[in-house]
């Protein structure tokens, strides 16, 4: 069989290698297939010992023995690694070569494996020789996005929105029937949690079920789009993928108490429907965008926030700035584009056509963007922050920000004194003298820092010195290669920058946004659609290469995509005919015979239940407690900014308690929030596209004695004790508000119960009375709290 | 599915429920499907030397050439400067190398057990142990601060957000013990590096270190509030497995739904068996005498280990110790201090580890367990100031024991004044590697699909993995 193989595969080579002249067969086929499947691990990163890039190396091999034994295709490793009939070894590992290029190489090595002598012995540079193919062209997400027709469907109430056309059709190819539609009281708690984040109150849920007309439901996705709450859940989706925090990330993580401008930038952009071009635009190059206004202009500079906000690294951040602009890359190209661009950082992509050159094209454009300098260890006076009016920086917070550091600077020389006593060297003064001198300044600082004067600064990017980078081998910053001309991704038609003189971070903005470029309307639909039904169309939703998943509904992702870009890129839009259509209506119980065909719910034939995330849980159990401090979360408590010394020893770390919306929670980036860490908040020092959705016993730990769900039930308890007569009512009422739905009499029965023996045991422990009905109360709200109707969305 | 009847429900709970509970709803990732138990314990895919591992941390840098690698050579030399060739390339915050002068040990360094193992005088207790431990005087890297250097030992990476080893080995291979938490750490407060080097990365939360705090209730939320009973506690969770019940009956098809069910029964049950795993009370004087608890000095890391190994024994499959804090008198005050710094650091945990060893031992423990002993890096053999030494990552030292390690040998070397690896060099991927090979894992075959890669503790690294040395066959 593996002789067999081989020799048939020769015989197909022999036939169109036979007329070629060997050096130019070997440049025009095998250099270009060896470059294309092979470089990227077998040149200067040599995996297993072997290179492939000069004929010595092919003759000496790597660790398993030579790769090539010249006139001996069947006798050499490489040949039978390539046509996966080796044993251990098949190559490349991600997928088999074409049969017509393994046949090329067959006969190469049959031929004799001439290396033609100019360029037998040159290390294969960076990229040399790296040719976009054919085949990688074709690759269907870089295909222009179509406009496919709405299937014809069997129903014609499939047939009124087009996304269930495409839904259905698939249903019936699939042979999956889809679930009934979800009860009123089901829609209106699934249509309130996924647009903005809370529960509806029972007042909303009366009037849904009480309107009758056709449009109810439309017009209750109205009325949910233009709550302000939908800004707060749907710009914390976008927070999770731009990896957003409220710190630097350096080994002392520096906060950046500015950050929360980019996060209200991006809650606002959400609910004013800003067309989500124009939204990337900004993030990526505001500062250089024409503005109407100078309102308009500070948004536009706020918005860069975007690229300011990378991860910082270790304890010398500016040390380390090509990791920094290498994360900006890493998420832009995750984000923006849905693909892995920083994997062509040490080398060419293995499995997408990403040369390196062009992850140096990009880099020399933020290499030419100035970052805002955050503070660290070594310099805790942070940077290259933009302030909204110069001349007011220069002339108000500079002087005053001086005049803070100059006792500042005096306070920490001061506890250096302190700590060199405690370590045990006396410098030659009395501890307490340094110790009351340590009190006075601070007490002199007070009133200063009292007096911080209100100047708008907004950490943001502008523009550096433009320059072209040139390429870092194997990611080594120190070991450089050639220079690289500024520019963007060859395989979406990217080209060089044409202006030299900028950093041709605008000319990126648009050359992203032009709808020529399929990827970001495509990937963004995508997001919308796998936060509103669970799972994507693509189920990786960063990743649309060749190692993401494929689409399941290819037409209907396309479809969307034609859409979002034919409506302004509307994203309101785009969620007002997901949520329209039938497919969202479904209920999540359906036919359990489908189970045996999807039972993931790949193709959409019930709605695919959901357990409340981090910030859906939290915001719920404050609102039902009646707690919930809606409006913008506003600055975060920080310590004044001159008054910073954080060091690696003593890093920055701080949890701040609020009573407003979970977006609103300062969340950093070397240390995860604990409650948001322990139900799988996204992390901030990783861009996060999809949420896990863990069950742990610390979970249900945190439900059962966690403080602060004894709060909320305390709080919520006396509200009902206040509001109404009898546990009846109170009852009634706990059912409404938590689950949107009246108790069945059996269920009023079992809680009444509950509530007559707790209070009883309580009062056989000499609680008075009134505590005990309280306490009771709270325990059954507890319960209400931890169950599993109120936690998962259905 | 038939909803189950509350007391079936119980029942089922009461028979490894969890095994099929606990679910987990990952996308893209098959070995993590709903309905499957993330934490149920697999099978080692390779021939397995050890079921769990005791790491323990020793957080601010120990000084190598001042306790398990003697250099005669900086005592003779004391004073002068290295030449300009051998300082090129290395660098800290504090010191010039071209400058700072070499520091003798101010310890004598001994022969110890049949192998004669140098160890010096300040861990008497783990030289008495030295037929036991595999000493490794090779390791090396490059990260000169804590938090780097930390992150790196820890996660195979200088940065923060990847998963840390105990998230790794958990992953890999689940617990065996779904009432206690899979992968726990305890530590002596809070460290350079911050909380984020037990993080479980991109790993779901269910494989995040636990961490043990001292006293009854060792974890978060555990202690039901003042005024709550246990009685009624049980009374408020039948409720809650009332009403779960019946909504489970109107929504049949919910894998996850019976998940949380389950897992409001193994926290049930972590209220107890948790205080239990940490109740040293049934422990023998002698036992507690061994470890050196209630001495002052050694109370504390006594009781962590005494705690590790009680948790090895009911199944749990990482123990993450760390000794040394951000906050306190620590190793990393040698800075200014060596002396005192390391006779204190070593003095709180030369016993305790003693007597792990020797009580994992006496159990018949020690062979399937993997004790290890590291640090983020060692200390200049040149001094800081006139009493300190700084960091050093270019050449340190480290130990492993048990999991059927030959004892008695001693891996890789220093050159002659321990600023270099000489013999065999091992970088914190080939250690790393080392340890999953230990617990039955290949390191390249441990991987999780995050954003399209498979990604690995040891990266895209760890070649030098030195199992067989260890086993010394």
């Amino acid at each position: 069989m593996h002789v067999r193989l081989i020799g048939l595969l020769a015989g197909a080579a022999m036939l169109h290698a036979q007329k070629a002249d060997p050096a130019e067969f070997f440049e025009s086929k095998v250099r270009p297939l060896l470059a294309n499947h092979c470089y990227a691990c077998h040149t200067g990163a040599a995996s297993g010992g072997l290179r492939l890039d000069s004929r010595e190396a092919l003759l000496k091999g790597g660790k398993s023995g030579p790769a090539v034994v010249p006139g001996k295709p069947e006798e050499s490793l490489l040949i039978a690694a390539t046509a996966y009939t080796q044993d251990r070894i098949k190559m490349p590992p991600s997928e088999k070569m074409e049969d017509t290029e393994i046949a090329d190489l067959t006969s190469w090595v049959r031929t004799g494996a001439v290396w033609p002598e100019t360029s037998a012995n040159a290390p294969a540079a960076a990229a040399a020789g790296y040719q976009i193919t054919p085949q990688q062209r074709a690759f269907w997400a870089f295909q222009p996005i179509r406009n496919p027709a709405p299937p014809k469907v069997r129903l014609p109430r499939w047939q009124a929105n087009p996304i269930d056309a495409f839904v259905f059709a698939k249903l019936d190819e699939k042979k999956l029937t889809p679930a009934a539609p979800a009860s009123k009281q089901t829609l209106i708690r699934r249509a309130t949690l996924d647009l903005t984040g809370l529960p509806p109150t029972p007042q909303e849920v009366d009037a849904f079920v009480a309107d009758k007309s056709a449009t109810a439901y439309a017009k209750l996705v109205d009325r949910l789009l233009a709550s302000p709450r939908y800004g707060e859940r749907w710009g914390r989706h976008w927070l999770d993928v731009v990896r957003y925090s409220d710190t630097a990330g350096d080994a002392s993580d520096y906060p950046i108490p500015q950050a929360v401008l980019y996060r209200d930038y991006v809650i606002n952009s959400f609910n004013h429907d800003k067309p989500y071009d124009q939204f990337l635009r900004e993030q990526l190059a505001g500062d250089l965008l024409p503005a109407a206004s100078e309102p308009e202009k500070w948004e536009h500079t706020v918005a860069t926030g975007y690229l300011a906000g990378a991860r910082r690294f270790n304890v010398n951040p500016l040390e380390n700035m090509h990791l920094t602009v290498d994360d900006t890359i890493d998420n832009f190209g995750k984000t923006v584009l849905g693909l892995s661009i920083a994997c062509a950082r040490c080398h060419d992509h293995k499995f997408d056509p990403i040369p390196n050159r062009d992850y140096y094209a990009l880099y020399g454009v933020f290499q030419s963007t100035r970052y805002p300098f955050p503070g660290s260890e070594k310099n805790h006076k942070p940077n290259n922050l933009v302030p909204r009016v110069q001349n007011e920086f220069d002339t108000v917070l500079k002087p005053y920000l001086d005049d803070v550091y100059k006792l500042s600077s005096r306070i920490s020389k001061l506890e250096g004194e302190k700590r060199a006593f405690v370590e045990g060297v006396v410098p030659g003064r009395k501890l307490a003298d340094i110790l009351s001198e340590i009190v006075a300044l601070t007490k002199e600082r007070q009133p200063l820092l009292d007096q911080a004067p209100n100047v708008q600064i907004a950490y943001a990017v502008a523009e550096g010195a433009a320059g072209n980078a040139r390429i870092q081998k194997r990611g080594d910053q120190k070991d450089l290669g050639d220079e690289v001309p500024r520019g963007f991704l060859q395989i979406l038609n990217g080209g060089p920058v044409k202006d030299n003189k900028t950093s041709g971070r605008l000319e990126l903005a648009n050359w992203a946004t032009d709808t020529a470029n399929p990827m970001p309307a495509r990937v963004m639909v995508n997001r919308i659609w796998q936060y509103h039904f669970g799972r994507g169309l693509v189920n990786t939703p960063s990743d649309f290469g060749k190692r993401g998943t494929l689409p399941s509904n290819p037409e209907l992702l396309d479809y969307l995509a034609t859409q979002f870009t034919q409506k302004g890129w509307s994203v309101k839009t785009m969620h007002r005919q997901m949520m329209l259509s039938q497919a969202y209506q479904l209920a999540s119980e359906g036919d359990a015979a489908n189970l045996n065909i999807d039972a993931a719910n790949e193709f959409q034939w019930k709605f695919s239940r959901q357990r409340m995330d981090a910030e859906q849980m939290r915001d719920s159990l404050l609102q039902v407690s009646g707690e919930l401090e809606l409006g913008p979360g506003g600055a975060h408590p920080f310590p004044h900014m001159g008054t910073w010394q954080f060091m690696q020893h003593g890093p920055f770390s701080a949890v701040y308690e609020t009573n407003r919306r979970s977006v609103y929670l300062m969340t950093q980036r070397i240390e995860r929030h604990p409650y948001l860490g322990m139900f799988d908040g996204a992390d901030a020092a990783l861009s996060t596209a999809v949420r896990s959705q863990t069950i742990t016993p610390i979970q249900a730990l945190f439900s059962m004695n966690s403080e602060f769900v004894f709060a909320r039930a305390k709080v919520w308890a006396g509200r009902l004790i206040a509001e109404l007569p009898d546990d009846r009512k109170q009852i009634a009422a706990a059912y409404r508000t938590a689950y949107g739905r009246a108790a069945a009499p059996d269920e009023l029965g079992v809680a009444m119960q509950y509530l007559a023996k707790t209070r009883k045991t309580l009062e056989a422990a000499n609680v008075p009375q009134a505590d005990a009905a309280a306490h009771a109360l709270a325990s059954y709200l507890r319960v209400v709290m931890a169950s599993n109707e109120f936690l998962f969305v259905d | 599915m038939q909803p189950y009847s509350r007391r079936e429900l119980l029942q089922k709970a009461g028979q490894g429920f969890g095994a099929m509970a606990l679910a987990s709803l990952i996308e893209g990732n098959p070995a993590l499907a709903a309905g499957v138990n993330p934490l149920a314990a697999k099978k080692p895919p390779r021939p397995a030397h050890a079921k769990a591992v005791i790491h323990l941390f020793m957080h601010g840098g120990v000084s190598h050439v001042d306790t398990f690698d003697p250099k005669p050579e900086l005592a003779k030399r004391d004073g002068q400067t290295i030449s300009a060739e051998m300082a090129k390339g290395l660098k800290t915050n504090r010191i010039d190398f071209a400058r700072a002068p070499m520091r003798g040990s101010p310890w004598k360094f001994g022969r110890h057990g049949q192998s004669g193992m140098e160890i010096s005088e300040l861990y008497p207790g783990i030289a008495s142990k030295a037929d036991e431990i595999a000493l490794i005087r090779s390791c090396h890297g490059d990260a000169f601060d804590h938090a780097p250097g930390m992150y790196l030992r820890n996660s195979g990476s200088q940065f923060p957000g990847r998963p840390c080893m105990g998230s790794w080995v958990t992953y890999g291979l689940g617990s065996e013990n779904q009432n206690l938490p899979a992968f726990v750490v305890m530590s002596d407060g809070a460290m350079k590096s911050g909380p984020g080097v037990y993080n479980a990365g991109f790993l779901p939360a269910v494989y995040q270190g636990t961490v043990f705090r001292s006293g009854e209730y060792p974890v978060l939320n555990l202690a039901t509030p003042k005024g709550v009973s246990q009685k009624a506690q049980r009374t408020s969770l039948d409720l809650i497995a009332e009403l779960n019940q019946r909504h489970l009956g109107a929504h049949p098809d919910g894998s996850e739904l019976e998940a949380r069910i389950a897992s409001y029964e193994l926290a049930f049950r972590m209220q107890s068996s948790a205080p239990e795993a940490v109740d040293l009370t049934k422990e023998t004087d002698a036992t507690k005498a061994l470890y050196g608890i209630g001495d002052p000095l050694t109370d504390d890391f006594g009781r962590k280990c005494l705690l590790a190994r009680r948790l090895v024994e009911r199944g749990v499959r990482f123990i993450q110790l760390f000794s040394g804090t951000n906050i306190g008198k620590d190793w990393d005050d040698a800075h200014t201090d060596l002396h005192g710094s390391h006779t204190l650091m070593c003095k709180r945990t030369d016993q305790p580890i003693t007597a792990l060893l020797t009580d994992l031992r006496a159990r018949g423990m020690l062979d399937s367990t993997l004790v290890v002993w590291n640090s983020e890096f060692g200390r200049t053999p040149l001094a800081e100031g006139t009493k300190g030494r700084d960091h050093h990552p270019y050449a340190f030292s480290m130990w492993m024991a048990g999991a059927g390690i030959r004892g008695g040998q001693v891996l890789g070397s220093s050159d002659d004044f321990g600023l270099r690896p000489q013999e065999s060099p091992f970088d914190a991927h080939d250690v790393n590697a080392t340890i999953l090979r230990l617990m039955g894992i290949d390191h390249m075959n441990l991987t999780y699909l995050y954003q399209s890669r498979d990604m690995r503790l040891t990266d895209v690294h760890g070649e030098g993995e030195f199992t067989k040395q260890l086993l010394g066959a």
